[in-house]
């Protein structure tokens, strides 16, 4: 009856100027967020192909079905999984390496850490367009170093190389991210209270156990931070892939965001593309309650 | 250059009075107070704007201009019709009349005489590729097709008079111009995944003697005797057995082959032959004077010869442009000044040629003796290009459903090149997906 006469009851002149001030803000995040996501979802059960106006089925499910039942969706799908995984246990370990690294008392640490954060603030087109430069098999720096250093004999043509592809992309990727998750790691390793180390150092702990034993387990609530984000960024990740390779050669390097761009923007069909989007959504919601329920129940962050 | 400048000049003199020849009705004064929208895709855009000038400046229709990337333009256009955008004329591949015709996008022209008595002048494939169902779509832009191109010194230096005649020459002359470290990988493909893709592999389907379709419409991929099997297993064999192509191949562009080859890096080339002009300036390419086009090597079988792929672009109007009968006047007039003659003469498929290199599809243009002079000047003379035009085959995979199955064709050819999947099997898949497709679309 309380909950009923709440419901029923005007809001006060507080909650009406609230509101009022709020609006301006709630009806442009409808207009952009909410009416698109909305949209998108009604279009992914409908057969829309912009190549063929004149007709429009309704379809439901079918273009989730259509999509998860095609090989070439199967293979992306297979090929996201491999890319998140390098990317984000290549990110990961190398942003621990450095924030342990940069955790260290020495002259000029300061500046390091600000000029380890250029990748990370390079535009990401630059950095594709870089790497791009960096893997030609004409001039790229690549093939310079490694045939000055005499591991080559003829320059390699880097990206033509299906077996290749999918981790000269991901290499690229871990550029680019791990500047932010090792200053995460690294703020984190500062809060780990030296008193911890101490205690160890009197149990006769070397630094390997102390890492193991202090470092490691203080540091959860951190890595789980730095596993979630990159896992949600390595997932979708596009821009490398159309700069670099387009989902190619083949379909070496053919995610699940280059077969949304695909199916959407080159053959046009917005209902299939936006089903994929949706599957692209729930596998990023599920792997990310995943790993936050994982990291809540063992590290409690 | 200077004669470039000339013909303008003479252009924007020749503009005043053709205005009122053109198309035999006066222009209405509230079609002249009307924009024309006018889109294409980024090429010759010089040229395009000048010609436009004129146009403006004799008839005083204004035009409103936009071109946009080539890559992207079907998409573009798609987007633009599909948002109701007031477009009149436009640039057609002939690869999308049927899904623009389909989709209601582009009107036939055939009931407006003043333009169909230009196809008296042109070539007949030329007009067939822009013909539907029985309807006409549009006036000649251009047309093309992929030429073989070989730089005549490398192959003198190898001790060759003559360019290969069958793709089996073409191997034994490649392993010889590689084994005297002429050349890595003497032959050039433009192999990445984009839109030339089809353009790229059709010389070999073709001089194969293969096909992609029979005469129902249904895939012919799936069959083992067709000369496409061959081809394939060709261009497989190029890149990973006698490695004559590099296996860079499948990341190479037609512009990034176009500089390669200009820069002296393979023996021969397969690209469009307006490129002829490109690779033998001097401010251009470094093997500048040195190439000539052969006709393309003949592959095996019985139903093989030196076919390759041939196309048309052209202009069309759409049924915005046609649906007000003053702008209708006035975009036909607009298509004539491009496609059509301007006081006798074909003015702008002239200066195209001269310009820049692009053929074109008119007969008695090949009578003029600027063009001689021009064919003499970049290829050595027009008899094999010539030549090469009359077997140039249009691509038998032209329907409304081209571009969504282009997308798993080009995939399944790289699949083929990198040794990801047999070219039985590759092919096979492509096969599926048309006749998936041809299904789909009733």
């Amino acid at each position: 009856m309380a909950r009923l006469r709440f419901a029923l009851r005007l809001p006060s002149h507080d909650e009406r100027n609230a509101l009022a001030l709020l609006a301006p803000l709630l009806i442009v995040l409808a207009v952009v967020a909410v009416f698109p996501i909305a949209y998108s979802f009604v279009t992914s059960l409908y057969d829309v192909n912009l190549a063929r106006p004149l007709r429009r089925p309704f379809v439901g499910f079918d273009n989730y079905l259509q999509m998860l039942g095609e090989p070439r969706i199967q293979i992306a799908l297979w090929r996201t999984a491999v890319y998140t995984f390098i990317t984000v246990v290549g990110t990961t370990l190398a942003a621990l390496a450095v924030a342990l690294f940069l955790n260290e008392t020495f002259r000029g640490r300061r500046i390091l850490a600000i000029l380890l954060l250029v990748p990370w603030a390079t535009p990401s087109v630059v950095n594709g367009l870089m790497w791009k430069w960096i893997y030609d098999s004409n001039y790229g720096v690549l093939n310079g170093l490694l045939s000055a250093l005499g591991l080559i004999d003829n320059y390699k043509i880097w990206l033509a190389d299906p077996d290749k592809t999918l981790y000269l992309i991901a290499n690229a990727a871990i550029w680019k991210q791990m500047p932010l998750s090792a200053i995460l790691l690294l703020v984190t390793m500062k809060s780990i209270s030296e008193d911890l180390y101490k205690a160890a150092r009197v149990d006769g702990a070397n630094v390997f156990q102390r890492f193991l034993h202090v470092t490691l387990p203080a540091l959860r609530p951190g890595l789980m931070l730095v596993l979630v984000y990159e896992t949600m960024i390595s997932v979708r990740h596009f821009d490398l892939f159309m700069l670099l390779t387009q989902g190619g050669p083949g379909n070496a390097s053919s995610t699940l965001s280059w077969q949304i761009y695909v199916e959407t923007f080159r053959s046009l069909r917005f209902g299939t593309g936006s089903a994929l989007a949706y599957i692209l959504a729930f596998v990023t919601l599920i792997l990310g309650y995943l790993m936050i329920r994982l990291g809540w129940r063992r590290g409690k962050i | 250059m200077k004669t470039s400048v000339d013909r303008r000049a003479v252009l924007a003199g020749l503009g005043a009075s053709a205005s009122l020849s053109l198309l035999g009705s006066p222009i209405d004064p509230a079609a002249a107070a009307e924009t024309i929208n006018y889109t294409a895709w980024s090429a010759a855009v010089d040229q395009v704007q000048s010609h436009i000038h004129a146009f403006q400046k004799a008839t005083g229709i204004a035009v409103n201009y936009s071109n946009f990337p080539g890559a992207q333009f079907r998409a573009t256009l798609v987007t633009k019709f599909t948002s109701n955008e007031p477009l009149d004329l436009i640039w057609m591949n002939d690869a999308w009349t049927p899904e623009f015709v389909e989709a209601g996008w582009i009107a036939p022209i055939d009931d407006v005489p003043e333009l169909m008595k230009y196809n008296d002048d042109v070539r007949k494939y030329c007009v067939d590729a822009m013909r539907y169902k029985g309807r006409q779509y549009g006036l000649v832009y251009y047309t093309d097709h992929m030429s073989f191109m070989y730089n005549k010194e490398m192959l003198e230096k190898a001790g060759f008079e003559k360019p290969p005649a069958s793709w089996d020459e073409v191997v034994q002359q490649s392993l010889k111009l590689k084994q005297m470290g002429l050349a890595e990988f003497p032959l050039m493909l433009a192999l990445t995944a984009d839109a030339w893709l089809i353009e790229m592999i059709g010389p070999f389907v073709y001089s194969f003697g293969g096909t992609y379709t029979d005469q129902n419409g249904k895939s012919t991929l799936r069959d083992a005797k067709n000369g496409a099997l061959a081809a394939a297993t060709w261009m497989r064999d190029a890149i990973t057995t006698h490695k004559i192509v590099s296996p860079g191949a499948v990341t190479t562009s037609e512009i990034d082959a176009l500089k390669a080859f200009g820069a002296g890096k393979s023996a021969f080339a397969i690209l469009p032959s307006y490129r002829i002009r490109v690779v033998n300036d001097p401010a251009q390419a470094k093997v500048a004077g040195n190439v000539r086009i052969g006709l393309m090597p003949a592959g095996t079988g019985d139903k093989a010869g030196n076919y390759t792929c041939g196309w048309v672009r052209y202009y069309g109007v759409t049924p915005h442009a046609r649906a007000d009968k003053n702008r209708q006047a006035a975009v036909m007039k607009l298509m004539e000044w491009f496609g059509g003659k301007i006081e006798d003469k074909y003015v702008f498929q002239k200066m195209l040629l001269l310009d820049v290199g692009v053929p074109f599809c008119t007969k008695s243009l090949m009578q003029d003796s600027d063009v001689l002079a021009f064919y003499d000047k970049w290829a050595g003379g027009e008899g094999t290009i010539v030549k090469q035009a009359s077997l140039a085959v249009t691509k038998d995979v032209i329907s409304p459903w081209f571009g969504e199955w282009n997308e798993t064709n080009n995939q399944s050819w790289q699949s083929i090149f990198l040794g990801q999947s047999t070219p039985a099997a590759g092919l096979a898949a492509t096969g599926d997906k048309w006749d998936q497709l041809k299904k789909q679309f009733g």
